[in-house]
């Protein structure tokens, strides 16, 4: 048996060792101090200035749609857009059509919203899991107090202060949709046309988004953990969206080297065999 | 004469406000009572009707429920002429929403309930005669039990109902902040190993379009992160942001050529169209399958 070239033996490379690269590499950038400026891209730009043109006590509804799979991108979303809110002095309210939502968005907006010292109820709330998104947008577009009854702590909406004379989703200014599913085009739908639709969508969710953002459907979009670090970065404060696109960056300098270098083998194997015919 | 259509909307979806507290709570009462015996006698007339018949009442039934939302959506009743104050862009329909979406949320609830009892039924069985793997299986029961438990004692405690005691708080917060989450979070992550590996083998350059497509999506890669910009602006001291209106040409091409605009333009200008024909051909397709579900012509509807 021929022994094999060394670019057949980099062509059937062990994956583990694969695995080991990337694993390294991304434990590395995470928590090394390396922190580079981001270029803000002009969805986040536009999504920050929509932010900055609400005025305090407008109403913002957030829709919260993600587990904990894509926490390492729609959690640091969350916060920054949260702070900048918060830093607005704007009311908001949760709703989920993600059962795992429901309690990981309740859980990091009390965390964060107890941080800043805003008070649940009066100046935001939780409306907690509804099953169908399409169905409970077209209740709460005629009758918000019927379609979510209570809050996830048992309060009926009409006794929130938060709440104080909302009767249905036209009172809101906006819509911040957090999410890894296609659940924009529903808020597209069927909210009223008014209302003003902000995207933080995952990264490989977000190319389906730019035809909206280009019609003027989405008003803004923060894509991923770099987005949010473009966000943070506007806001000027240190999250976790920084450590987590510096790993991202770093992931896919190691994957766009190993391509090359894949390619390569493949070229000189090529030329190999052609020399040996 | 009054329309009928102003008929429905003053009587059909709402009790008369004339009516008592009690007698609101009687009628209402009544109405849910009639509903479920309507429904429970709908099962043995259904089971007792041939398959023609019971195909029929099917049909007839998803056609309605699916012409209500259309008609609800489409139907441009002016709404002033009966309530002057309200919203213009309601219809006589629009009241009946409500109560629909009440409907389709207890039947996603009781689909859950199912799910979870098909679940532990089709677990259980294979615990008690002892399948292969059943261990497994086990595991599972004991982990939905308990992360059951935790979880709706918790969500009381939240409501008030129950007392808030540290073993429950700390007993939730272990189970579904340390286990779950993090346990999805690991699965999930998972991807980005398997996307390296499948990216180093099966991304070669064989033909012209496999090498535009691997150029394209390299610059993209590197543009769209931070280091596209530290490689553009700090490295290469490219200038940054849109060219002044009167520049010239050399230095129009210098502002265009950071990694972050490139990766934006394409993004932009590339992407978004060919995003915007594949979602115009799913939008069509997916409006003749609503169609054909509607009216029942999907095979296996019935």
């Amino acid at each position: 048996m021929q022994p094999q070239t060394i670019w057949q033996r980099m062509l059937s490379i062990d994956r583990r060792l694969l695995y080991l690269l990337l694993f390294v590499n991304i434990v590395a950038f995470l928590v090394a101090p390396i922190r580079m400026t981001a270029s803000i891209s002009p969805p986040v730009q536009k999504f920050y200035d929509e932010i900055e043109k609400l005025k305090p006590g407008d109403l913002v509804m957030i829709s919260s749609n993600w587990s904990a799979s894509t926490l390492a991108e729609n959690q640091p979303q969350l916060e920054a857009v949260l702070n900048h809110l918060m830093r607005k002095g704007v009311r908001f309210t949760f709703i989920s059509i993600e059962a795992q939502s429901r309690d990981i968005s309740y859980r990091l907006a009390e965390r964060v919203t107890s941080a800043a010292g805003y008070k649940y109820g009066e100046q935001w709330a939780h409306f907690g899991f509804v099953p169908n998104l399409t169905v409970a947008i077209k209740g709460m577009v005629n009758d918000l107090p019927s379609t979510i009854k209570q809050d996830v702590r048992g309060t009926p909406i009409e006794k929130l202060p938060v709440l104080h004379g909302v009767k249905s989703l036209r009172d809101y200014q906006m819509v911040i949709d957090v999410t890894p599913s296609n659940t924009v085009p529903v808020w597209i739908s069927y909210s009223p046309k008014e209302l003003r639709i902000l995207y933080c969508p995952t990264s490989v969710m977000a190319a389906e988004a730019y035809t909206y953002l280009d019609s003027g459907q989405i008003k803004g979009m923060i894509t991923g953990a770099k987005g949010a670090q473009e966000y943070e970065q506007l806001l000027g404060i240190r999250g976790l969206g920084a450590p987590f696109a510096n790993a991202i960056s770093f992931s896919h300098v190691l994957i766009i080297i190993f391509i090359l270098l894949g390619n390569f083998a493949m070229l000189m194997q090529r030329r190999y065999e052609r020399r040996e015919v | 004469m009054t329309p009928l259509t102003h008929l429905i909307a003053q009587s059909i979806w709402r009790l008369p406000e004339t009516l008592s507290k009690d007698q609101r709570y009687l009628y209402a009462s009544l109405i849910v009572l009639g509903a479920f015996v309507l429904v429970l006698g709908l099962i043995p007339v259904l089971q007792t009707l041939p398959p023609r018949g019971r195909r029929a009442v099917i049909v007839t039934v998803t056609f309605l429920a699916g012409l209500f939302f259309a008609a609800e959506f489409f139907l441009p009743v002016d709404w002033r002429s009966i309530f002057p104050k309200d919203d213009p862009t309601r219809n006589f329909l629009t009241p009946a929403i409500q109560p629909a979406q009440n409907v389709l949320q207890i039947i996603g609830a009781l689909a859950l309930g199912l799910g979870t009892y098909g679940l532990v039924r089709l677990h259980l069985r294979n615990v008690v005669q002892k399948r292969t793997q059943w261990g497994y299986s086990v595991v599972l029961l004991v982990a939905f039990v308990t992360m059951a438990t935790f979880s709706i004692w918790n969500t009381l405690a939240e409501k008030e109902l129950v007392k808030k005691t540290p073993f429950v708080e700390r007993g939730f917060s272990i189970l579904f902040d340390f286990t779950l989450v993090q346990l999805d979070a690991a699965m999930f992550s998972l991807i980005a190993f398997y996307i390296f590996s499948a990216a180093y083998r099966a991304f070669r350059i064989r033909s012209v379009e496999a090498s535009i497509l691997m150029f394209t999506a390299m610059v993209v890669m590197i543009g769209v992160v931070p280091l596209g910009a530290y490689i553009s602006y700090t490295l290469l001291g490219l200038p940054q942001g849109p060219a002044p209106a009167d520049a010239d040409l050399w230095t129009r091409i210098l502002h265009s050529a950071g990694l972050p605009t490139i990766a934006n333009w394409v993004l932009t200008t590339l992407n978004a169209p060919v995003q915007r024909a594949i979602e115009f051909g799913v939008g069509i397709g997916g409006l003749a399958m609503a169609i054909r579900l509607w009216l029942s012509l999907e095979r296996g509807v019935t």
